[in-house]
């Protein structure tokens, strides 16, 4: 199949998808209304709830749920062949994915801007929110642990990369002090800090660099140091962690916020860079198969092929951003549907991109292989992309290093954010019993070192299961607490039941999967003292999310079969 | 209105909804940082004037007094933030 046709078919979809059948729904069974005053208008404080425009929401919401999962999930699951893959991006989007995001953005518009958890409180029952919060600290442990181990121990190895993205860093806190201190126009601190972190990066790929971070890294040969990782594995992932720990405790406006400025830029441009050369070079797949096995190294395809692809077709982390940032910023209801609707077809065009670098970008099965496959997938994007970027006279070597800074930049986004997220959460879980854990630097110490833990122990691809399932364990619920709240105003409620019951079904089955395989089958078979620990953790925690779940699904079953009146009251 | 306006207005449109999107995706996000910052800011000072707002003197009558005229705007935004409720999810937005 070629690029091109992958493309157009990409594009049909999102003609379809959101021309029509979003459309549909959003008109006969939503209806919103334009002149409804919003959250945002009725409660506006200045701070949270503050009408803006559904231009800008649109970036705002697009740029908070595109990071690594979009990238990773197609690469690793076309190792099941092409078909399956394209078929779950589209489809899943088409019939699930987006109706998630929109729906859980109307509802947040029409309760009052409630997150989450207080929705879940008010629609399934008062425990749902407690079970929720726990649930919620799981998945974002395990968001650490995934996004840690593909970037620590996969891009950061490279020593063509840690200098670029150091140099990214730095020109992110330059950006910084030329905004808030010297107050510098915005456009000359873009073009500055743009170009030095390029010219960082291509630094980064001298000989020089190169030599001073492989004697760092241990390389060519790095010996095996610390718990079956090597010298590279165990520096890698502090790298990230130091990172994380800087973005965490300094002020936001200093480090995380004008990094994550300078780091939109080189994402963005990297991406165009990206499209014109699919374009450019228009490339076929040569012999990828369209079907491999049922079985492969992730398990069999259903249902681990609809949790491995973790954002491209749906993901619970957007229903949190749904909810908790854009349905408080709306300003009028109808723009819900291009806002959250349009974001996530967008996602899933991005998706495409990285299925076609898996597959187009190798001319076939065995380039794909070589880059690495699914154990590497991010390595394969950036090879991939390099190989894309080479059509418009950017070099394989740059490009490569580019490719590999650019995601370790949209995985470290997301990574501060959660730290920030789970030091305010421990603070609140444990504080009382605890008083160290409200401190800063020992609250975000903490959950640092758990991610450590999970990132030099657990292989990749069994964390990045677990990850994909909780994340769209959290993407089932969601689509349940909307159906409740489509009940509970009377309303048609099957478009989103439906999905709900596939997901939940689907990552039920996974995450039962994910216990048996490591609790029944590698447990008692691990060689060494971390592969046990390795599959103790991921069995329990995938235990431990599915008893979860079940509490909110019984209670969730309990509050479908309440009257519609009861639900309305009690709303 | 003739063609060439109309095709005008229609480049305009789409300039504009480009730039609010480049916006929304690298800006919004610190100009909403720079808002809470702002409206914790604002939470301090309408705590140092608390007391002189509601008749009890816990600062010096003379400076409370001169900053009431600025704090007074504020208040129904503030009591908005003051007392809605919030949960965990709120640090992920």
């Amino acid at each position: 199949m070629n690029s091109i046709l992958v493309l157009i078919v990409g594009v049909l979809a999102v003609l379809l998808g959101y021309g029509w059948y979003a459309r549909r729904i959003d008109r006969d069974f939503v209806k919103p209304d334009a002149d409804k005053a919003t959250p945002a208008k009725m409660f506006m404080d200045g701070v949270d709830f503050t009408p803006a425009s559904r231009n800008v929401l649109f970036g705002y919401q697009f740029k908070s749920i595109a990071a690594l999962g979009p990238i990773t999930g197609p690469i690793i699951a076309v190792q099941w062949g092409w078909l399956p893959a394209l078929v779950w991006v589209i489809l899943g989007t088409f019939f699930i994915g987006w109706v998630q995001d929109y729906g859980a953005m109307i509802m947040g518009v029409r309760s009052e801007g409630d997150t989450m958890g207080a929705l879940s409180y008010k629609l399934v029952s008062p425990r749902a929110r407690t079970i929720l919060m726990v649930f919620i600290y799981f998945y974002l442990l395990l968001i650490m642990g995934a996004f840690g181990n593909a970037v620590g121990k996969v891009l950061m190895t490279n020593p063509k990369v840690p200098f670029g993205m150091i140099a990214v860093a730095l020109m992110g806190v330059l950006a910084g002090q030329m905004t808030y201190k010297l107050r510098q126009d915005i456009i000359l601190t873009t073009i500055v800090t743009v170009l030095l972190s390029f010219g960082g990066i291509w630094l980064g790929t001298r000989p020089f660099m190169e030599s001073v971070f492989s004697a760092i890294l241990g390389l060519p040969d790095s010996p095996t140091i610390f718990l079956g990782n090597t010298q590279a594995q165990v520096v890698g992932p502090i790298l990230v962690i130091a990172f994380c720990y800087l973005g965490s405790v300094l002020p936001i406006w200093s480090f995380a916020q004008p990094v994550n400025y300078v780091s939109f830029w080189i994402v963005s441009l990297g991406v165009l860079g990206g499209i014109l050369g699919v374009l450019i070079w228009r490339p076929g797949m040569g012999d990828f198969p369209v079907f491999t096995e049922f079985t492969t190294a992730s398990g069999p395809l259903w249902p681990m092929l609809f949790v491995v692809i973790a954002c491209g077709a749906i993901s619970g982390w957007h229903s949190l951003v749904s909810t908790s940032g854009t349905a408080r910023q709306l300003e009028k209801e109808t723009d819900a549907l291009p806002v959250g609707g349009g974001a996530m077809f967008m996602e899933m065009v991005f998706a495409t991109m990285a299925f076609l670098t898996a597959t187009v970008a190798f001319e076939g099965w065995q380039g794909y292989l070589d880059a690495g496959g699914a154990p590497a997938a991010l390595a394969v994007f950036s090879s991939g992309l390099a190989r894309f970027l080479s059509q418009i006279g950017i070099p394989e070597t740059f490009g490569t290093a580019y490719g590999s800074v650019f995601l370790t930049i949209m995985a470290l986004t997301i990574m501060q954010l959660v730290v920030r997220f789970m030091r305010v959460a421990g603070a609140e879980l444990v504080g009382k019993q605890v008083p160290a854990m409200r401190n800063v630097h020992v609250g975000t110490s903490v959950s640092l070192i758990l991610t450590l833990i999970f990132v030099w122990i657990i292989p990749w691809l069994t964390i990045w299961a677990a990850f994909g399932a909780s994340n769209q364990l959290m993407a089932g619920l969601a689509l349940l607490l909307i159906a409740l709240w489509a009940m509970s105003e009377g309303r048609v409620h099957t478009w989103a039941l439906y999905p709900a019951i596939f997901m939940i079904v689907t990552t039920i089955a996974a995450l039962l999967y994910l216990a048996y395989d490591n609790l029944i089958v590698r447990l008692p078979a691990a060689a060494t003292v971390e592969g046990a620990i390795a599959s103790l953790l991921v069995g329990l925690i995938a235990v431990v999310l599915v008893v979860a779940a079940g509490f909110l699904i019984l209670d969730g079953l309990k509050a479908l079969r309440k009257p519609q009146e009861r639900l309305a009251d009690v709303r | 209105m003739t063609h060439e306006e109309r095709r005008a207005g229609l480049v305009r449109r789409w300039g504009r909804s480009a730039k609010d999107f480049l916006y929304g995706m690298a800006g919004h996000d610190m100009t909403r940082y720079a808002l809470k910052t702002r409206g914790s800011m604002e939470h301090l000072f309408i705590l140092i004037t608390m007391g002189d707002l509601l008749g009890v003197p816990i600062l010096p009558p003379y400076y409370s007094l001169r900053l009431l005229p600025y704090v007074v705007p504020q208040i129904s935004t503030w009591k908005r933030r003051m007392l809605r409720e919030r949960d965990l999810t709120d640090a992920l937005a």
